[in-house]
């Protein structure tokens, strides 16, 4: 199963991105949540404040579709 | 003038009412480059340092910096600066939304006010017309009501800053507010403008600011806008702005909760970003030349009381106005939040003195008689909503607290001092730093007591460890002269910091726009500049060794947390003063934490090392030398 995850910022860095400039190609296992996803490609997930798909925020706990496109949001701090 | 700046300075007094124009001195803003920075020259040169903030002789400055209004994204900001009666040494507030550009769109690079009004006025300014007219009609308004009617009796494209209630009666915390919920929130310049009876600016403006290369910067600009539409956060940034913060910063134990008394709150899910946008979201809001629309117009629906409007909570109001009083329900901390904007209290120091009372309250160090027999509960906005009106009209012991928490504690005592979670009088921001040693640092050395739009370390604490503090003071330092860069040049960091545009990038459009010609290195060295003059005047005007201003209350190692993912975390003394030493070394300052000769010569301010040894608080020279750089740039490593 592929997912494809997309970060800007220092995360983006850690994603080391393969599709383009923000995107990262991910092959999963069916029924990984997206936090163990991430640790298996290197990323802590406490630098994930939160994700988005659809249009929505979705926590880490999240088990992604086949083909999802998933942003991954760094915690920064407020104004 | 082809370099960013509107061409005129205004210099008010407001006990004569004499006005005055005059062209902006250029050599001023290209040694100081705006904002922060000139607020802070001007303060050191022309204020007493034993003036009394709220007395005649302290300057109250407004600066609209040298990139807003050059139709660049995001820039907006407008940076306010006066010696800040809350800590007492050098302050500087900045601002969104729309009264930056106005200014120079009228004409003004800065208005500057001396003296005190002997009646309430309001400064108007329409291009050429410049007055100052009478607010008697206004004063005693809140702010939010006052920004209104300014609106109907001038017009809706005046953009109008006001002052409320708080800052007319000298609550020492007092904000200025604009644009319906915009705010210069710290360091009390709502009190200043209080105390020279200034209540509100109306600005109107249509004249162009002239750039020093229109093409290079249309060119790059437009590179920018491409880029960062589409990136990946700006739609998330577009829907819910900071607020979605707050579950990732409990999940990570920094929250504050129940006055930084722990830091898990396990009811978040009724105060989150979820719920603001669920319950409380009308539309989004954006500053002047943005479409990152972080701001989030919202309602507090609470049955019993009418239902208003505002802008927010966003993340530090939402956790200092929520978890940190206890709050259940997200409209209660937004009615909390309508409360302090319209009152006109900074929501960050505001959540904090709320939070310091209740503490107060739940230990029984004040009652219910000190209360004009109501209770102080946490969770309760009811409770929250009277004990505001008797701070903001300094009814009982609502004057005690009107001065914030570290003055209140003076005067309740009985230990109260070790949970005024404030450094050098002013309150933290929405994270608690017992398991995030570089964010106590970078609270402990803010300039202008504590503040995390200095320097915010939570993810390098996280990535470096958090329970060691070996190596991060010279990160803090860093982030100490590059974050309050862009409140020098009065952009926005969230637009400008967050979306993946370099230092390069924003350094080229600075001189696309001034014509300067200044590297990175340069304007890390401006900074750096004023930031230590700062220190000198704060160190002046308090009379003290510089480090013996630098420490935490003694919560943040008295009390290990006690509950979530942080329970029984915190550091040690030996570890605050282990990163002070550390700290001061990475300066160029000696162990008492005083700027030395050596390094304010190396800046070019010799003349404050003169300043500074006829005091008696130059700092000793260090052996070896200063560090040639000061300061390191986190390079992430693992996460």
């Amino acid at each position: 199963m592929v997912i494809f995850l997309k970060a800007g910022g220092e995360l983006r860095t850690k994603l080391n991105p393969d599709v383009d400039f923000y995107t990262r190609r991910v092959e999963t296992k069916e029924g990984q949540s997206l936090r163990d996803i991430l640790i298996g490609i290197g990323i802590n997930p406490a630098f994930v404040a939160f994700a988005y798909r659809d249009d929505k925020v979705t926590r880490l706990d999240y088990v992604p579709l086949d083909g999802e496109v998933i942003t991954l949001q760094p915690p920064v701090s407020g104004g | 003038m082809a370099n960013g700046l509107a061409g005129k300075t205004l210099r008010i007094n407001l006990a004569t009412g004499d006005i005055r124009r005059f062209p902006t001195d250029e050599a001023l803003y290209r040694r100081w480059h705006g904002g922060r920075g000139i607020t802070a020259k001007i303060l050191y040169d022309e204020v007493p340092r034993d003036a009394d903030p709220l007395g005649p002789k302290n300057i109250f400055i407004i600066n609209a910096g040298i990139m807003s209004g050059c139709f660049i994204p995001a820039g907006s900001k407008v940076e306010f600066g006066a010696v800040s009666p809350l800590t007492n040494g050098p302050g500087d507030s900045n601002m969104g939304g729309h009264l930056g550009p106005a200014l120079k769109f009228a004409g003004y690079d800065m208005v500057i006010f001396e003296d005190i009004s002997p009646k309430p006025v309001y400064l108007f300014v329409d291009n050429d017309t410049v007055e100052l007219r009478d607010a008697t009609a206004y004063w005693g308004l809140k702010s939010l009501d006052c920004e209104k009617k300014l609106k109907e009796d001038l017009g809706e494209d005046f953009e109008i800053a006001t002052i409320g209630p708080a800052g007319e009666n000298g609550i020492l915390f007092s904000c200025i507010t604009h644009d319906f919920g915009r705010q210069a929130g710290r360091t009390g310049q709502g009190a200043v403008m209080g105390s020279k009876k200034l209540k509100a600016i109306a600005v109107r403006g249509n004249k162009s600011i002239q750039v020093h290369s229109l093409d290079s910067l249309r060119k790059q600009v437009t590179e920018i806008i491409l880029r960062t539409q589409k990136h990946p956060n700006m739609v998330p940034w577009q829907k819910y702005g900071t607020a979605f913060f707050i579950q990732w910063s409990n999940a990570n134990a920094c929250i504050p909760a129940y006055n930084f008394q722990t830091t898990y709150y396990e009811d978040i899910d009724k105060i989150d970003g979820d719920q603001l946008v669920e319950k409380c979201l009308i539309t989004h809001k954006a500053c002047f030349g943005c479409w990152m629309n972080c701001g989030k117009y919202t309602k507090a629906v609470i049955p019993g009381k009418p239902e208003v409007h505002l802008e927010g909570p966003e993340y530090e109001t939402g956790s200092l106005c929520g978890s940190n009083l206890g709050m259940k329900d997200i409209n209660h901390v937004a009615y909390i939040n309508w409360l302090l904007d319209n009152l006109g209290m900074d929501s960050m120091s505001g959540g904090g003195v709320i939070a310091f009372a209740m503490e107060c309250f739940q230990r029984g160090l004040i009652t219910e008689a000190d209360i004009e027999g109501h209770t102080l509960k946490w969770g309760s906005v009811d409770d929250v909503e009277h004990f505001l009106d008797m701070v903001a009209y300094k009814r009982g012991i609502g004057d005690w607290f009107a001065g914030g928490s570290k003055r209140a504690a003076a005067k309740i005592g009985r230990g109260s001092e070790k949970f005024a979670m404030q450094a050098k009088g002013q309150e933290f921001s929405g994270y608690d730093g017992r398991w995030a040693p570089g964010m106590l640092l970078s609270y402990m050395t803010s300039d202008i007591g504590a503040h995390h739009n200095r320097s915010w370390t939570i993810t390098v604490d996280m990535a470096e460890g958090r329970d060691t503090v070996e190596g991060r003071a010279k990160i803090v330092v860093y982030l100490q002269h590059i974050r309050p860069l862009f409140d020098t040049w009065c952009i926005c960091r969230l637009f400008w910091g967050e979306l993946d545009i370099t230092p390069e990038e924003i350094v080229e459009s600075l001189n696309h726009i001034t014509g300067w010609g200044v590297s990175v290195a340069e304007v890390l060295r401006t900074s750096e500049m004023i930031w230590n003059l700062n220190r000198c005047h704060y160190i002046e005007r308090n009379g003290g060794n510089g480090r013996s201003f630098d420490y935490p209350p003694a919560r943040a190692w008295e009390d290990k947390i006690p509950s979530g993912p942080g329970m029984g975390k915190g550091l040690s003394l030996a570890q605050i003063d282990q990163m002070l030493d550390e700290y001061y070394a990475a300066r160029g300052w000696d162990g008492k934490g005083n700027p030395t000769r050596a390094l304010l010569e190396d800046l070019g301010l010799g003349y404050a090392a003169d300043r500074l040894e006829k005091a008696g608080f130059l700092g000793d020279p260090i052996p070896g030398g200063i560090p040639p750089v000061r300061g390191e740039k986190y390079k992430p490593k693992a996460f």
